[in-house]
């Protein structure tokens, strides 16, 4: 990993278009800011893996078997009332 | 591929086969979160009609169980940022389809993702997973606790 020191007002530049600026520097926190083209998602760091996580979760890999596919949907059905 | 024929690909047809004139190709260009090399999937109706089945066409197999998320909360109300818009190549009045990943947990609890809904604009068959900063609505939004 690299590693900076930067102070309040300083940035950083990744490749083309990204910029990632120190606005204030607090006791327990940063606040960052960034800038990133719109093809560039950018989001904080639990809330990636939390969703990263529920879509392991989520996905199954025999939805191509139509028993199973019937199997979850009727289960589904069965709750939605 | 029109918004016409997206919805002929969500509408089942009499014999349960689905021409793949009527499987509705969309285009993740982020891929999803975790499955980040699945870039391609088909949306097809399930046999039911009431829900939508994400399938990747590409990287590991993957599908998804997705519903409408306002069939779930009827006053669901999400904003997309303006980059979300950018991603999708769609303005503020396109119609664009909504779909929450449906979770069916190991005691059987099914919990739908309202958190980072699924969003494809139909004119141009982009999607993508869209995660507001902000949101009002949890990653597990339990409908239904297990079954007695």
């Amino acid at each position: 990993m690299l590693v900076f020191t930067r102070r309040r007002g300083e940035a950083i530049v990744i490749g083309d278009g990204i910029e990632i600026h120190v606005l204030r520097i607090g006791r327990d926190g940063v606040r960052i800011g960034v800038a990133a083209p719109d093809n560039v998602p950018v989001h904080r760091q639990e809330i990636y893996e939390q969703i990263c996580a529920a879509n392991r979760a989520a996905a199954t890999s025999d939805a191509a078997d139509a028993e199973r596919r019937a199997a979850l949907e009727a289960q589904l059905i069965a709750r939605l009332k | 591929m029109t918004p016409r024929s997206l919805t002929a690909a969500a509408a089942m047809n009499e014999t349960g086969e689905r021409p793949d004139s009527e499987r509705a190709m969309v285009t993740f260009p982020q891929g999803l979160p975790g499955f980040a090399d699945c870039r391609t999937f088909v949306v097809f109706a399930a046999e039911t009609g009431e829900f939508q089945w994400l399938t990747s066409l590409e990287g590991p197999a993957a599908s998804f169980l997705t519903v409408d998320p306002r069939r779930v909360v009827p006053a669901l109300r999400y904003a997309l940022a303006p980059a979300d818009l950018v991603r999708l190549r769609a303005t503020e009045d396109t119609p664009l389809l909504w779909l929450a990943i449906v979770l069916v947990e190991a005691d059987g609890t099914i919990a739908v993702n309202l958190r980072a809904p699924i969003v494809i604009n139909p004119e141009t068959m982009i999607g993508c997973q869209v995660m507001p900063q902000r949101s009002l609505y949890p990653v597990r939004h339990v409908i239904s606790a297990p079954a007695v």
